[in-house]
């Protein structure tokens, strides 16, 4: 199969280039592992990754103009040649390694962490069956960055709109039943960018490998704020 | 526009236009399909009717505040340098005000004739 992936070496390359490779297709062979052939075939290449199970989120990258993880993902489901890019906006730091910087920040800055008002119980804070439901298809996000770098609202402002994850785990928080920050949280997401700038574009819902939906959170943030208005 | 409020109140009033803009839309057009008027005393007979004015107006308020919502979205997104965003923002608010004016003179003045 053939491969042309993105190259860019800053300490020794002028500009980006793009490197054909050929790596023979074997039956079940992912991304991942053409990744690491070509590897092979030049140690110079260098990409990301670990688990190889779609659950550290390490090898995301941008094949053929899709965002998506290189470990769970059949080479033989891919369009020839296969174009290899690193996640879109974000700075390169080499070949197919990007820096994920921004993308962390704006998750810190939603808190993503239990904050109680009341003093914690001896034990665990109880929830019922119901209230546990509330965080599935939220707690599962891997956090690869494959969401918000498909977001063009991301793509402009990446500094300051939170860009679809670490909405999705805004509402993953507010969502929670034993989280008492409610209306700080909200506030918080007040103001034209950090929530506002979602157009409900849903590249995000289109790309995640967990078949999670920030749109549908994000909506749900909205309808939280309204009903927190009136 | 508000420093605080800008983000929710923004999105809020989008929607509220929005939903007002396409019911009157839908009876706007009902309306000129239907019995459109034949003259231009009958529009102004019709746009002086104290119901029709009023739900006119606010026709044209809600489309210069959805107006204004998406034009200062697509500015925020794309118009990045502080003086241009000034230049832009301040050229379709005075647009928007001014055809809000002028909406209003028109609307007023056909009742004030008839």
């Amino acid at each position: 199969m053939k491969f042309i992936v993105f190259r860019y070496n800053p300490d020794v390359d002028a500009t980006l280039r793009m490197q054909e490779y050929e790596v023979a297709a074997s039956r079940g062979m992912m991304l991942r592992d053409a990744l690491m052939e070509i590897k092979r075939q030049d140690e110079t290449f260098s990409f990301r990754h670990s688990c190889g199970e779609g659950v550290c989120g390490s090898d995301g990258v941008n094949v053929n103009g899709t965002n998506l993880l290189g470990c769970i993902t059949r080479v033989s489901d891919l369009k020839e040649p296969v174009t290899v890019r690193p996640l879109p906006g974000r700075p390169v730091v080499r070949d197919l390694v990007v820096d994920m910087s921004q993308f962390y920040q704006q998750y810190r800055a939603v808190r993503p962490y239990l904050i109680r008002r009341d003093p914690l119980p001896e034990q665990e804070i109880l929830q019922s069956p119901g209230e546990r439901d509330q965080l599935d298809g939220l707690y599962e996000c891997i956090m690869c960055g494959c969401c918000s770098t498909a977001c063009p609202s991301f793509w402009w402002n990446p500094d300051k709109f939170h860009g679809p994850q670490a909405l999705l785990q805004a509402w993953r928080f507010l969502a929670d039943s034993r989280d008492q920050a409610t209306d700080e949280r909200l506030d918080a997401l007040e103001g034209p960018y950090r929530l506002f700038r979602c157009h409900t574009i849903m590249n995000c819902v289109e790309v995640c490998p967990k078949h999670l939906n920030p749109t549908v959170a994000i909506g749900k943030i909205k309808e939280l704020m309204l009903k927190k208005a009136i | 526009m508000s420093r605080q409020a800008s983000g929710f109140r923004a999105w809020v009033l989008q929607r509220i236009s929005a939903v007002y803009l396409g019911v009157y839309l839908v009876y706007l057009l009902g309306f000129i399909a239907i019995e459109p008027p034949q003259s231009f005393e009958a529009w102004r007979t019709w746009m002086a009717h104290p119901v029709v004015s009023f739900t006119l107006l606010l026709f044209f308020v809600s489309l210069f505040v959805h107006a204004w919502v998406g034009v200062r979205d697509v500015v925020l997104d794309y118009v990045k340098p502080y003086l241009l965003r000034v230049l832009v923002l301040s050229v379709f608010a005075f647009g928007l005000i001014g055809s809000g004016l002028w909406v209003a003179k028109v609307i007023f003045l056909a009742g004030q004739t008839v």
